[in-house]
């Protein structure tokens, strides 16, 4: 199913994203995505996520349907030129993988692998464009595809609590006008920042999902705050997790918290989107907390 | 056949890439839509034999702009304008009212020069070239991608990276079909290329054992260049515009102390070591003469006296070989070998008593004159037409493998300084700064503890660059004043004076001896023993050099001063002179000249900031017109732009030659 | 144009193992950027040793017919040699290796790129020559190279604080593109069709 559908139905989409292992054991993970995400609409599964090397996208994707999950295919630009990508996007077509989030990837100089020679051959947006022309039944050189061409729903994301808004809506609108059916957003931690980028957001007319990580701990509040793009925790949040050490390390404080923003946030947008980063777990809890 | 035609394509000497073209019809008409008002600047274009000056992409663009119906403001035509503070003086007040839009035709590099200069919106008529790999000054072929991690020693020095158009690094893909490779038929794969040279040496050994090549492709980043870029430029633009840091080699004499040359048994004293009117003899053969006895009468205003340096006997008055102008009418004299001093030697008042016409009327009777080579007399130097307020000692010695300055500053420090106190008294000045470059750090350190309790004298330490000693651009550097075009140094109410000159007028006053002698630096890597003497003026420079145990070998190029603006010295049966301040013994190069490539490093490091590459062309053209008009009256002959040509012009040969001509032209 | 930096000195000292030494060092583009005073050390190190048969130090070796005429005087001590070790860049290397094509001839640098080519004084931006120039698109900022991920249709999701994922030294570029356009009132140029880079123009356009 592509969820470009149950945005059209009008249902408040629920994804969630899984991270493939360092390895080829993937028995741990489906579990997990099976126990606690397969209520949801939809599984992202990341792309060497960080930059860091991994077990693929694609092949994690294949599993997680075989297992009944639907999943969303994340697609970098770092690793792969325009020929591999839109090879890998056939592939994903045969398998029968519909959802796609196009991104232009972390640099690889932030992952374990420095020395790696660093792709862009294509960024996010030719990216979309790149699979809107497939659906169009061409490639990318202008060669015609054999047989029916492919259909997904393209995905995107966008950083509405970053430093510049107004770069970061032109930036969305290039996507849109590339052809980008829905938007999946950075995780946010100041709704009203959110909520005056979502005001500005609606004139594209396409769905948003509220992107949401789970607080863990108050380290990990201070990491993000200093090193992840897009991304500032408010030190109320965070003097909410130092209140109770236990409570804390529970994930009861973060899931209240990430709860309280989804509320907040949830007229204005078409959906959420959890990045649970290892509390898969979680997810259940979080979404009953949230009402979903 | 020259060894070069191998790198050459037939029938083209020198790859002529320039680096970017007009954009198509069809863009440049969707680009033109909706603007007016045109304003258009183009680049010269770079790297490419200099023939013609204007490119024809600018008419053919302002062409179809016009029939597209637009209105063309004007228009400008700038060599390297990515030379921004060049460009900036350029494009100053330039672009006319009514301007709407800046169209610019040039590599990126320009576009966005004056992208940041204009305040209108600039957009780009061309696309750059691509020359990566291109970066070899003589532009003869593609060979450096420049990786960072060099692989050439494991391939017997064939770039894989260049040659192999897959870049592999551990060896050939299969491709390869009769020994060329499977993108371009015309092309040798770089891997058997390899392999053939690799046997050839014997070192297939070498390359099996080789671990597997893995590329950092994180060495090359954005990082590392910028930083390289930051440091590179502060460092040239340190002070003032161009200079160039050549290697300074200073090491052969900088810690030998002054040592007296033996008294020479004849000297052979020229007429003329100063600018202006050669003296006029006062002695005649079979004179006696003693130490510091004219022998020479002042023969104008801009002219000197000539004093003996030895007491002895005149045994000629004849033309003698000259470092500087060929020949001269000398005065020879037989040494007695006593050293009589002559009566007129004696100390003067204490400088407190003396006024400062007085001093003046001292150091033209004494025949001081410029020792940093130019020989301008001093006295005229210390009356200058307009007031001044600051005395620049110029420490700097900035030429390459001097070091007589230097020593003097070490060993002669308070002398210097009672000079300096003189030249401030005598022009009537608040101030003086004895600037010193920092790769003499034990002069400065003296010199700042000799003027610890002199209110009005400072110490400046400046960063080494050639050619910092240049008046000009020692003011500029020390005082931030921009001496204007054909003027001097006290039209910025500065006086520059050199540290021998000085120390000279301190010798004048306290012992009243007028300028006999100086100390010379006989140095160079072709020198067996270099040294720093004390040598009376008129001693052979060829006793000097044997003296320091002559050359290594016979492949030897002596100058008079300094590498850089010294004089070949044909003949070293020439005499030490007031402004000899070294004789250098150095290699030979023999280079041939080759076409100008128009890389604009000659514009880059002009101190003046001149073109000189128009001087090459010109000269050659005998367009002394065009020489005058690009200003050529200006250049120093500081020779930065020889020393960096890369297509080895004798720029300064030729510049010579169009100021004489300029000079003939009135 | 290209900055020379000295290969690690493990490197170099297990290259010169065991081996008589003839040393080129290029000055040509010393004003860019050479590691003279390094070079000359390791150089008078290994002097002492015994190892070198000789010295020159000169400039644009990369020119053929100059580099041979000033070897021609040195052929002697270059025999006397196992190897010729070049201090310049790769060009310089790759010029002397193809004149002595018996000789081993190896290179004592590693070779960066320098792009913003003028004379000798590098520009503070840069220029990739790519030979599709989307100035006009980015308000006269070069997004090639004012961008680490050399992105041409706007900003990644990486900045943070408007600095760089890849260098917080370094602004992001699409940022500053945004800024320049918005100050000149052309903020419409973000309207263009997507951009897709042809990377095959960069030889081709230099044909």
């Amino acid at each position: 199913m592509r969820i470009t559908e149950a945005f059209e139905r009008g249902e408040f989409v629920v994804t969630a994203e899984v991270g493939p292992p360092k390895g080829f054991h993937i028995d741990h993970m489906l579990e997990e995505a099976k126990t606690y995400l397969s209520d949801i609409t939809a599984v992202n599964v990341t792309d060497n996520q960080s930059s860091v090397m991994r077990l693929g996208s694609l092949a994690t994707c294949k599993a997680l349907k075989d297992e009944g999950l639907t999943p969303i295919y994340q697609l970098t630009c770092r690793d792969r030129n325009r020929i591999a990508l839109q090879s890998d996007l056939l592939s994903a077509a045969m398998f029968g993988i519909e959802n796609l989030l196009l991104l232009t990837g972390d640099h690889t100089k932030l992952g374990d692998h420095p020395q790696a020679k660093p792709v862009f051959d294509l960024d996010s947006v030719s990216l979309i464009h790149t699979v809107k022309r497939l659906e169009e039944g061409f490639d990318l050189g202008g060669n015609e595809l054999v047989g029916e061409p492919p259909k997904f729903a393209k995905g995107a994301v966008v950083s509405p609590c970053s430093d510049s808004i107004d770069a970061q809506l032109a930036k969305m609108e290039r996507k849109v006008a590339a052809g980008c059916d829905y938007f999946q957003t950075q995780a946010v931690y100041e709704p009203e920042k959110f909520i005056q980028f979502m005001e500005k957001a609606k004139q594209f007319g396409k769905p948003v999902q509220l992107g949401i990580v789970i607080p863990k701990s108050v380290g990990m509040c201070r990491y993000m705050n200093a090193n992840v793009a897009g991304i500032h925790i408010p030190e109320e949040m965070i003097d909410e997790l130092k209140a109770d050490k236990e409570k804390t390390k529970a994930g009861i404080t973060g899931v209240e918290i990430a709860a309280r923003i989804i509320k907040e946030c949830k007229p204005y947008c078409q959906g959420v989107h959890i990045m649970a980063l290892g509390w898969e777990s979680k997810v259940p809890a979080l979404l009953k907390e949230a009402g979903l | 056949m020259k060894f070069a035609d191998q790198f050459y394509k037939e029938g083209d000497q020198l790859e002529n890439y320039t680096k970017y073209k007009l954009k198509g019809n069809d863009e440049l008409v969707s680009l033109l839509a909706g603007k007016d008002n045109l304003f258009v600047v183009a680049c010269n274009k770079c790297f490419k034999e200099f023939e013609t000056v204007d490119e024809p992409d600018c008419g053919e663009f302002e062409k179809i702009a016009v029939e597209q119906g637009k209105t063309i403001t004007g228009s400008i035509k700038v060599d390297f304008l990515c030379n921004k503070i060049q460009t900036e003086k350029k494009l100053q007040d330039i672009i006319p009212e009514g301007t709407e839009n800046v169209f610019v035709i040039s590599c990126g590099l320009g576009i966005q020069t004056v992208a940041d200069l204009a305040g209108k919106p600039v957009f780009a008529a061309s696309n750059s070239l691509n020359y990566r790999g291109h970066h070899g000054m003589a532009l003869t072929k593609k060979s450096c991608d420049a990786c960072a991690q060099c692989y050439l020693n494991i391939t017997g020095g064939i770039c894989p990276i260049v040659d192999c158009s897959k870049s592999l690094v551990n060896g050939q893909c299969g491709g390869a079909k009769n020994g060329k490779c499977e993108v371009d038929g015309n092309k040798d794969c770089a891997w058997e290329k390899i392999y053939r040279r690799l046997e050839k040496q014997g070192r297939l050994e070498e390359f099996l054992k080789q671990p597997v090549q893995v590329r950092d492709y994180s060495k090359v980043n954005f990082k590392v260049v910028n930083d390289y870029v930051k440091s590179i430029r502060e460092n040239r633009l340190e002070g003032y515009y161009g200079g160039i840091h050549p290697s300074e080699r200073k090491e052969f004499t900088e810690h030998l102390a002054l040592e007296r040359f033996p008294d020479p048994q004849t000297v052979v004293i020229p007429l003329s070591m100063h600018a202006g009117a050669p003296a006029n003899p006062v002695v005649q053969v079979g004179d006696t003469v003693k130490v510091g006895q004219k022998i020479g009468e002042s023969a104008g205003f801009i002219s000197s006296p000539i004093h003996s340096s030895v007491s002895g006997t005149v045994t000629a008055i004849e033309t003698h070989k000259h470092a500087t102008r060929g020949e001269c009418l000398s005065v020879v004299i037989q040494s007695d070998g006593k050293n009589t001093l002559h009566e007129s030697v004696k100390p003067n008042k204490d400088l407190d008593s003396l006024t400062p016409d007085e001093i003046v009327e001292i150091v033209r009777e004494a025949g001081i004159v410029g020792m940093g080579g130019a020989g301008f007399p001093t006295s005229v130097k210390l009356k200058p037409p307009k007031p001044v307020d600051t005395i620049l000692l110029n420490g700097c010695e900035c030429e390459p493998l001097l070091t007589a300055d230097h020593r003097v500053l070490l060993e002669f420090a308070d002398d210097v300084l009672y000079g300096l106190k003189a030249i401030i008294k005598t022009v009537g000045a608040q101030k003086g700064i004895i600037v010193i470059e920092d790769n003499k750090p034990d002069a400065i350190e003296l010199m700042q503890s000799k003027v610890a309790d002199c209110e009005n004298i400072e110490v400046v330490v400046a960063k080494t660059k050639y050619p910092q000693g240049a008046e000009k651009m020692l003011i500029k550097r020390v005082m931030g004043r921009q001496v204007p075009r054909g003027g001097l140094p006290a039209d910025v109410g500065c006086v520059v004076s050199n540290i021998s000159t000085t120390k000279a007028i301190a010798d004048a006053i306290q012992k009243g001896m007028p300028l006999v002698e100086r100390v010379v630096t006989v140095t160079g890597e072709k020198l067996k023993k270099p040294g720093n003497y004390i040598v009376k003026i008129g001693t052979n420079t060829k006793e000097l050099i044997d003296y320091c145990g002559g050359v290594t070998d016979e492949d030897v190029m002596f100058k008079a001063g300094g590498p850089m603006m010294g004089f070949v010295l044909s003949d070293v049966n020439v005499p030490i002179m007031k402004g000899s301040n070294g004789i250098i013994a150095i290699d030979t190069d023999q280079t041939q000249e080759m076409p100008c490539i128009k890389c604009g490093r000659c514009m880059d490091v002009c101190p003046m900031e001149l073109s000189p590459l128009y001087y090459a062309k010109y000269a050659d053209e005998e367009n002394w017109q065009g020489m005058k008009d690009k200003n050529v009256m200006d250049c120093l002959e500081c020779r930065c732009c020889e020393y960096i040509c890369s297509s080895k012009i004798p720029l300064v040969t030729k510049i010579k030659a169009g100021k004489n001509a300029v000079r003939g032209m009135k | 144009m290209l900055i020379t930096q000295l290969k690690a000195q493990e490197t170099l000292a297990s290259l010169v193992d065991g081996k008589k030494v003839f040393v080129i060092n290029c000055h040509g583009c010393k004003e860019v950027s050479f590691p003279e005073k390094e070079a000359a050390e390791l150089q008078k190190e290994w002097a002492a040793a015994g190892k070198v048969t000789g010295v020159i130090t000169t400039d644009y070796i990369c020119n053929p017919d100059n580099m041979k005429l000033r070897l021609e005087k040195h052929m002697s001590e270059i025999e006397a040699a196992d190897m010729v070790l070049v201090f310049s860049c790769g060009v310089g290397v790759q010029t002397v290796a193809e004149y002595l094509e018996d000789k081993m001839v190896c290179a004592g640098c590693d070779t960066y790129p320098l792009p913003g080519y003028q004379g000798v004084t590098p520009l503070e931006y840069d220029c990739d020559q790519c030979g599709e120039c989307y100035l006009n698109l980015t308000g006269g900022i070069c997004p090639i190279t004012a961008c680490s991920k050399s992105l041409v249709n706007g900003q990644c999701g990486g900045s943070k604080n408007g600095r760089c994922e890849v260098d917080s030294d370094m602004e992001c570029g699409w940022e500053r593109i945004y800024r320049r356009l918005a100050q000149l009132g052309r903020l419409d140029a973000l309207k263009c069709p997507t951009q897709v880079r042809n990377f095959a123009t960069d030889d081709e356009v230099s044909k």
